[in-house]
């Protein structure tokens, strides 16, 4: 299966880990990424707050060459893109006048047919659990996850439609597919506090701890997630006395299918994953933990 | 039959679809005025929603109590037909004629021989959650829809087949036998396994389980190990071999059958054949029997003795066998009919080994899979070598791998020239031979053996890549040119497939195909004639089950040729046409852990060719059943049918089609819940301890799932804190209902308060956004649940709720009504569902072609409820709008007057009246007892010795017969009765069974039938009072069921008849009051034709209507009002008495005389009737409040809506005040009325004049049920609503031409001023004058709120307490146009069922007064509530109204002489009965 790719700007910076698991997951389950070719940023950052049309015409423009290279599916890992994506989508479908003013503005016409899908959603739905699970060589088992999906992944409803907006399960199954045991937690779908970490630090902090205390009391390990703010602001913005580490679901992925590199990705890790994944993978940790 | 207009006759029947409350009062209402009624409805039982209810508000009536005994009332009246379990089909015809077809579905009971006795209960192995408890109990697939269910019968819930047992080729009910294991009857589950598949041992170790593929079980997490559980239930037969014991065969066939080939497709037929007592003879080539599962299957997979084990009993049944005899070497086909067997079944497998064609493929080392799992099989091991390298990737190639190794291989390796993910083995196969250490390489293919010496040496690979799918649907593999290479081996296995050996078929006569295979037909007919194939032989390699469904089909084919069936026959499975049920979504299935056989340790297993996989303890496949879902409902396990002694069970009904004329249909469909789990930010469904107020209100019934604990459902504890949320799913946008629903607001202070009741110290918080407790007596209910139960709300809807994990507590978020957001933990949360039209209901209304709004609302024009879009159609209840039982009760009655009106010719056309015969004298004779005692299944002859009481009962006095029945309710039984009471001469009869209040009217009208006095009849309860409460002590039950058929006896002999009272009734009605509410009664009681004399104290009709000027819908009133003035004074059955007032009135129901006062000369009028209606209708309150009256720009309402008519808005900045005198401690009712006016008028004034504002402060704003769609659309024109606290109310200052207002706005906690035109207030409405006079005259209840009172607020709302006398309009409490003219509709046909009447029928069991021993007193009149009671005048003794008279004894306990006597009950009647109990 080929698949246009989405990286965006966090994966080339802080999520660099997400990345490369990415790059390496994908096509140990058969699925080939084509990087979209000169691709700009999703919009996510200042323009979606700033100016309704950029907020649009950005990621619309991403499209247009993702539709130029005769691509059927974009796929975006970041949640924050994905949903930036998407909702250009829905609106160039839509066909109202925000869609003229887009094609206008990136100069180029929609023909329809095209795909946006999460990286969560193009393993559940289109590589399928049942094709994971056979594939799997290292079965994380007894490995208690809280899969953390943050607010964009699954909503709006609207425009992800994908998995249930309160209480998804994608990315649980994926887990149960290598052989971790997801817990059924109740911080899901909080909020982490996204880019307020950078102004507001304090807000992020309250809700990180919250975030973290309800995964604790599930008795989860590690959480999981699919989104580079949720990472590193789980991770950087923890309380002290919180130790848990803050995977990207393809990096636990990538270690259930004995993929190579594994040692590489968690070396970025803020919380040292050794405690937690030794049992698994002897050796593997932090750079800071060695 | 009367001529209708167009000259069709019209019929005088009417179709109730739905029968709820509203549905069973139109349908009594109509039947009692002289209809006939079909009462058609999808549940089982009717009584609909109210009938799953604890209490009822305002009054905490038991729901249950009040209603049942209107259920006994429709399921018994004449006049009334119940169709339960039917849809409304099709509608065809014009109204007045209508022709409706309706689909009973199939209830698999039949009514009529189901006793409702529940033996069927115990051995109904499958439990599913009963919607009835909102899924918090369970129930049995066998069951009855609640305890009084009418009609009182069972029936069985089948959803479709479930999935495994569909997915099964062989047609195994495993549904069946999973749901027998889990209720641990492991014989008849083999039983059932054994009805369609004699291998379970087998099949329970090595079948590849198509049932566990399609398990719904593996959406939630695992499929249900389906396999393991088999293989445990044959296991433990095995060890009991006692209990293998087949079911009995219904059918014997004679004939002689031979069967060639003995693998499982003909061990199969053989044993089909065998049970049905066909002489079989199996032939097998080979010198052992089981075929591919001997020679192909190795042992560690199916020990030997396990097979031995099935096959011994298999041929148990008396099967010959001959091995070693193969068809065309030993015997041909032509000797074996020349031998006189009637039918040939060829079923002799495929054994032959595909060849490869491969360069090197003789050498020496090379294997073929099955020759060489044969010989390992039949013991010749060959000799491998280390390494041994097998080719395929299906299970022979697995079979040979592993088989290879235990016989002591080094190294082996399988090659597959596609990929892990299309190899056809079983996943779990190459789990075990990866662990046991076979290697596996995939993508590559061999191209040639080399060897040395003639023995192989080396293997030629060439890889592969995978190209597009092929037919097969798997990816096809493509040599990589130059990709060459080899492995040293020193064997080589090619297991590549198989086929049959087919020169000898071919020999024999039989078509084969290029592949080898016999060519048979779908039952297995083959090209010669008695000769049948079947398994391998006809499709090629498949697998053991797939081998045992040929078997059976084949069977099914040659036992139909013994039956002398000819033709096609079918193939035979028993699943073949139905559907599959679909995914059970009412269950929430907790993820659980998949049981996991033990396996062997693989180092030990290797070594040799011990069975692998150990099976599931008892204990853990019980536990594995438990996960079952149950997918199909009833399990056809068929363990009811046995049990069931009525014989009633028959699982292959259908549905059917049925026609009936009707003149006009009613649709009451009700309504449905809405479903939580659309609400995802509440976690029902996830959360345990969520549930929704209709589970909660079972939590709370006595009958419910718990008996009324209130406890948590994650632990069972009394929970200490509940939350509610208001409003799940109305006043909704987004996925919810828009509209109000209503009731949620009552039910819920109602839960509130009986659940504070039920557990001591429970806080109960109520979350809500506006308390809606606008019905009559609401507001007090409201009030008293806050003060005086402490009941705490909080105006603020939840944003989510999270369970927290260790305590399951769950933590809700919320804001505060100052913007605080806040988190409160509770112990249990209950959601306040809304209701919506029932989709059924919808569904059937559009088939019908009615008009539905995009909600699915069967909406009505606001000044015509009850018409929908189809003329002759009628709409009631819950379908048309939200609403509760009081006004669902009304609406009844009132769409019952409408069908009336329009079949008024034909009244009386269809009904049926009761024909007995002539009742018989007893007069002078000895008392002739017969004693009839029931054994009610088990249910008492499981503890009474029902004989030994039977014979107690014979040497009782005057018992001149006694027996016992079975069930003395049966069609049977009630003509037996008749029969004794002519054979014996029997003057008195006694039934000695359950309880007087469903059966005894039963027991009454057939001794009437057999020509007694209904009232020679005693019934004594030994079940409920003696079975049921002693089970444990039998004998002393016994004694105790003596005792109560000795007291029964003892009063039956001194019973006498009470012979049946007449009076007759004037057919005229007196309507007092000429508003909407007393034209519209008078029309309706007019066009039903009846004769009305209508009095208005006004010189003119019209009364408060006059002043609406227009409806909150937008509908014009004064066209509706002049309409109604103008036929109302047309109409010559109504007489106008305007200008006039009641002065006096005598009588009583039926029978009244009344003195009008009144017109220009006070002129004094006499008039008859035999009805009253009260419509006296209200008034709009006064105040002085807020310089009402002394300022001119403070208006009401009314007013306001007159200067709005004439175009004469005073300024355009406008303020209302709300609750202006309103729900205050000196009127403390909600008016009901002004939200909805202010609302309707500030809409109108921002519509009208665009620059204008409306600001209006409210308490909470009580836009009830449709409503709610105004509240929404005034907010969209910018109406501004701001709350005020009763303590902080607004405050108003003069400010010179203007006013100046002063409030609070609670969002922000600032303080407002603003600057107005104009105030308007709604100051509420109160009482008409006059009504406390009224009151008086007619002996009429007022509330507390000087309102008139209806005989019960639920099931009686136009109805007084006396007989005669009804209610409707304002003079009912504060209400809107269309409310009136629906209340108006309901009490005419009140009165019209009386009207209709034309005599009486006084009850029979009625007070008496023994003039000698009365001294006048009147301690009895006092203590009457009926006013039934006089002191005559003259003789200054007592006096009985016998019409009047309920029989209640208050009079008999209160007479202090004994003068008061109750008939029926008289004084030496009940002595004799404590003197039988104390002997």
């Amino acid at each position: 299966m080929k698949v246009a790719y989405f990286p965006g700007c966090s994966l080339h910076s802080t999520a660099r880990e997400y990345d490369q698991s990415v790059r390496a997951v994908a096509p140990a389950l058969g699925v080939q990424l084509i990087t979209v070719e000169d691709w700009n940023c999703c919009g996510a950052t200042s323009a979606h707050s700033l100016d309704p049309v950029l907020s649009l015409a950005l990621p619309a423009r991403n499209l247009a060459r993702a539709q130029a290279a005769g691509h059927q599916v974009v796929v975006a890992p970041c949640a924050a893109c994905f949903n930036r994506l998407k909702t250009a989508l829905c609106q160039l479908e839509e066909g109202g006048e925000a869609a003229q003013t887009i094609q206008k503005v990136v100069g180029f016409r929609f023909h329809g047919g095209l795909q946006v899908k999460s990286l969560v959603q193009l393993f559940w739905e289109d590589v399928g659990v049942g094709a994971i699970r056979r594939r799997v060589c290292r079965p994380l088992e007894g490995l208690r996850v809280a899969c953390y999906y943050g607010c964009l992944l699954v909503r709006p409803p609207e425009v992800a439609a994908f998995d249930d907006p309160e209480h998804p399960r994608a990315m649980d199954d994926l887990m149960a597919a290598i052989g971790a045991e997801p817990t059924s937690w109740a911080a899901a779908t909080e909020c982490c506090g996204a880019s307020l970490s950078l102004v507001r630090g304090q807000v992020v902090e309250r809700l990180v701890s919250t975030i973290l205390a309800w995964a604790q009391r599930a008795g989860a390990e590690a959480v999981v997630t699919a989104c580079p703010l949720c990472q590193s602001n789980l991770e950087m913005r923890r309380p002290a006395h919180i130790k848990m580490p803050i995977f990207y679901f393809t990096e636990l992925m990538g270690l259930a299918l004995g993929l190579p590199d594994v040692k590489r990705w968690m070396r970025a890790h803020l919380v040292d994953p050794a405690p937690v994944l030794s049992r698994f993978y002897p050796g593997v940790g932090a750079r800071r933990g060695g | 039959m009367p001529e209708s207009r167009n000259g069709m006759s019209t019929v005088g029947a009417v179709l109730v679809v739905g029968a709820g409350i509203s549905g069973m009062q139109s349908a009594l209402d109509l039947a009692e005025a002289g209809f006939r009624v079909h009462l058609v409805d999808e549940a089982w039982a009717i009584g609909g929603t109210m009938a799953q209810l604890d209490k009822t508000f305002p009054t905490n009536d038991c729901a249950m109590c009040i209603l049942s005994p209107k259920l006994v009332e429709a399921g018994r009246h004449l006049n009334i037909q119940l169709h339960p379990g039917t849809v409304l089909e099709r509608l065809e015809g014009e109204p007045g004629r209508f022709r409706a077809i309706l689909r009973r579905k199939a209830r698999y009971v039949d009514v009529d021989k189901c006793t409702a006795c529940g033996d069927c209960l115990a051995p109904c192995p499958v439990e599913l959650p009963n919607p009835f408890d909102g899924n918090l109990g369970v129930r049995k697939a066998i069951y009855k829809l609640y305890p009084q269910a009418i009609p009182n019968a069972f029936a069985i819930e089948k959803r479709g087949v479930s999935p495994c047992r569909k997915a099964c080729p062989a047609g195994v009910n495993a549904h069946a036998y999973v749901a027998l294991l889990r209720s641990g009857r492991i014989k008849e589950a083999w039983q059932v396994i054994m009805r369609t598949l004699p291998f379970p041992s087998v099949c329970g170790r090595v079948c590849t389980h198509p049932c566990e593929e399609e398990c719904f079980r593996g959406q939630v997490d695992r499929p249900v190990a389906i396999r393991d559980l088999k293989r445990a239930i044959a296991d433990w037969m095995a060890e009991h071999p006692d209990q293998m014991e087949l079911e009995p065969c219904q059918e014997r066939l004679k004939g002689r059958v031979a069967v060639v080939g003995a693998g499982p497709a003909g061990l199969t037929a053989a044993y089909q054949l065998a049970r049905r007592g066909v002489s079989v003879t199996v032939f097998e080539a080979l010198p052992v029997l089981g075929g591919m599962m001997r020679v192909g299957i190795p042992a560690f997979r199916l020990p030997r003795e396990v097979l031995d084990r099935e096959i011994r009993f298999i041929l148990s049944l008396g099967i010959e066998v001959r091995l070693n005899s193969a068809l065309g070497r030993d015997f041909t086909l032509d000797e074996l009919f020349e031998d006189g067997y009637q039918s040939i079944i060829v079923a002799t497998g495929a054994h032959v080994s595909q060849r490869a064609g491969l360069p090197g493929e003789e050498l020496e080392g090379v294997f073929h899979g099955v020759d060489f799992l044969r010989s390992v099989n039949l013991g010749r091991s060959p000799r491998l070598g280390g390494r041994v390298a097998v080719i395929g990737g299906g299970n022979t190639a697995l079979d040979a791998a592993r088989t290879a190794l235990r016989l002591g291989a080094e190294s082996v390796c399988v090659y597959y020239r596609r990929s892990r993910a299309e190899m056809p083995a079983s996943d779990e196969e190459v789990e075990q031979a990866r662990a046991e250490g076979v290697q596996f390489s995939f993508l590559c293919s061999p191209v040639a053996l080399v060897g040395r010496n003639g023995r192989v040496t080396q293997l030629r690979l060439v890889r592969n890549r995978l190209a597009e799918p092929d037919a097969s649907g798997r990816r096809r593999p493509v040599p990589v040119e130059g990709s060459e290479y080899h492995v040293d081996v020193d064997a080589v296995i090619l297991a590549i497939g198989q086929r049959p050996s087919s020169e000898a078929l071919r020999q024999a006569g039989l078509a084969v195909d290029g592949r080898g295979l016999v060519v048979s037909g779908p039952d297995g007919r083959t090209s010669r004639e008695g000769v049948y194939a079947g398994g391998d032989v006809t499709t090629g390699p498949a697998t053991v089950v797939e081998a045992v469904a040929a078997g059976n089909r084949v069977a099914a084919a040659v036992a139909a040729v013994l039956r002398g069936e000819v033709g096609e026959q079918g193939m035979g499975g028993p699943n073949e046409e139905r559907r599959v049920a679909p995914f059970p979504a009412d269950v929430v299935p907790v993820p659980r852990e998949r049981a996991r056989p033990r396996e062997l340790p693989p180092g030990v297993r290797r070594t040799n060719f011990d069975e692998v996989v150990g099976g599931l303890s008892l204990e853990e496949a019980v536990a594995e059943a438990e996960r079952c879902l149950n997918c199909g409902g009833c399990s056809e396990c068929l363990q009811c049918v046995p049990a069931c002694r009525p014989a009633a069970i028959d699982h292959h009904q259908e549905d059917q089609l049925e026609e009936i004329e009707v003149g006009a249909v009613i649709l009451s469909a009700g309504f449905e819940l809405f479903d939580a789990r659309l609400k995802g930010e509440y976690g029902f469904g996830r959360y345990p301890n969520v549930i929704t107020s209709m589970q909660f209100e079972r939590m709370l019934s006595a009958s419910g799932p718990w008996e009324g604990h209130v406890r948590r459902p994650s632990d069972g504890r009394p929970p200490r804190r509940i939350a509610f949320i208001q409003c799940v799913g109305s006043r909704d946008l987004r996925g919810g209902y828009r509209h109000c629903s209503g009731v949620c607001c009552m039910y819920t202070a109602k839960e509130a308060i009986i659940a504070k009741e039920h557990v001591p110290g429970l806080e109960v918080t109520v979350f809500c956004m506006d308390v809606r407790a606008y019905g009559k007596e609401f507001e007090r209910y409201y009030q008293r649940a806050q003060e005086e139960y402490g009941v705490r709300y909080v105006r603020s809807m939840v944003a989510s709720v999270k369970e927290i994990p260790d305590s399951r507590n769950l933590l809700l978020r919320y804001s505060t009504e100052d913007g605080q957001l806040r988190e409160e933990e509770f112990d249990l949360v209950v959601l306040a569902v809304g209701i919506r039209p029932s989709s059924a209901g919808v569904e059937t209304a559009r088939r019908l072609g009615v008009q539905t709004d995009e909600d699915g609302l069967l909406r009505t024009r606001e000044l015509e409820p009850g018409l929908t879009s189809r003329p002759g159609v009628f709409v009631a209840g819950a379908l048309a709008g939200p609403k509760d039982i009081p006004e669902t009760v009304t609406e009844a009655s009132a769409v019952a007057a409408l069908a009336a009106a329009q079949l008024a010719e034909a009244r009386g056309q269809l009904a049926r009246e009761p024909r007995y015969p002539p009742e018989r004298s007893v007069e002078g004779e000895p008392p002739r007892v017969g004693v009839f005692v029931c054994h009610c299944g088990i249910n008492i002859a499981g503890t009474v010795d029902v004989e030994a009481v039977v014979e107690h009962a014979r040497g009782l006095p005057d018992v001149v017969w006694a027996e016992d029945l079975l069930f003395t309710c049966s069609q049977d039984s009630i003509a037996l009765i008749k029969e004794r009471v002519g054979e014996h001469q029997l003057n008195r009869v006694v039934v000695a069974s359950c309880t007087p209040r469903t059966h005894e009217p039963l027991f009454q009208n057939t001794i009437r039938e057999a020509g007694l006095n209904p009232h020679l009849f005693e019934m004594t309860n030994i079940r409920e009072q003696s079975s049921w409460v002693h089970r444990e002590l039998p004998e002393r039950a016994t004694d105790k069921a003596c005792d109560l058929v000795s007291m029964a006896v003892a009063k039956a002999r001194l019973l006498r008849p009470v012979p049946a009272r007449h009076f007759e009734v004037d057919p005229r009605a007196l309507v007092i009051g000429g508003g909407l509410a007393g034209m519209t009664a008078s029309l309706c009681l007019a066009a039903q034709g009846f004769e009305v004399y209508l009095v208005e104290r006004e010189r003119e009709l019209g009364g408060m209507a006059r002043r609406v000027k227009y409806t909150v819908g937008g509908d014009d009133p004064s066209g509706l009002v002049d309409r109604l003035i103008g036929e109302v004074l047309g109409n010559p059955r109504i007489r106008v008495y305007l200008n006039h007032q009641v002065e006096e009135t005598a009588g009583y129901v039926g029978n009244y005389v009344t003195v009008l006062r009144g017109g220009d000369d006070s002129r004094r009028t006499e008039i008859r009737h035999g009805a009253v209606i009260i419509a006296t209708g209200a008034r709009e309150a006064t105040t002085d409040q807020y310089l009402y009256g002394r300022h001119p720009r403070v208006v009401t309402q009314l007013e306001l809506e007159e200067m709005l008519a004439s175009g004469k808005l005073a300024g355009c900045r406008v303020v209302m005040i709300q609750c202006v005198g309103s729900r205050t401690p000196q009127r403390p009712y909600c008016s009901r009325i002004c939200c909805a006016e202010a609302v309707k008028n500030a809409v109108r004034i921002r519509e009208r004049y665009p620059a204008s504002s409306v600001v209006i402060f409210y308490r909470d704003i009580r836009t009830y049920g449709l409503l709610e769609e105004h509240y929404r659309r005034a907010r969209e024109r910018g109406v501004l609503f701001i709350r005020y606290d009763p303590e902080q109310p607004p405050e108003v200052r003069p400010d010179g031409d203007q006013l100046l207002v002063c409030g609070r706005d609670p969002a922000t906690g600032w303080s407002l001023e603003m600057e107005a035109d104009l105030l308007v207030l709604s100051p509420g409405v109160e009482p008409q004058d006059g009504t406390i006079q009224l009151s008086r005259l007619f002996k009429l209840p007022l509330t507390e709120d000087g309102f008139f009172a209806e005989a019960h607020m639920k099931l009686r709302p136009v109805d007084f307490a006396a007989d005669g006398v009804y209610l409707c309009g304002l003079a009912h409490g504060p209400k809107l146009m269309q409310e009136s003219i629906t209340q108006a509709r309901a009490a005419a046909m009140r009165a019209a069922v009386l009207l209709g009447k034309g005599r009486l029928e006084a009850r029979g069991i009625v007070a008496y007064v023994r003039e000698r021993a009365c001294s006048g007193c009147g301690l009895c009149v006092k203590s009457c509530p009926y006013d039934a009671r006089q002191i005559d005048p003259e003789s200054k003794k007592a006096r009985v109204t016998e019409v009047l008279c309920q029989g209640c004894g208050a009079c008999v306990v209160a007479c202090p002489n004994g003068a008061s006597q109750q008939a029926g009950f008289s004084k030496e009647q009940i002595l004799a009965m404590v003197e039988a109990a104390l002997r």
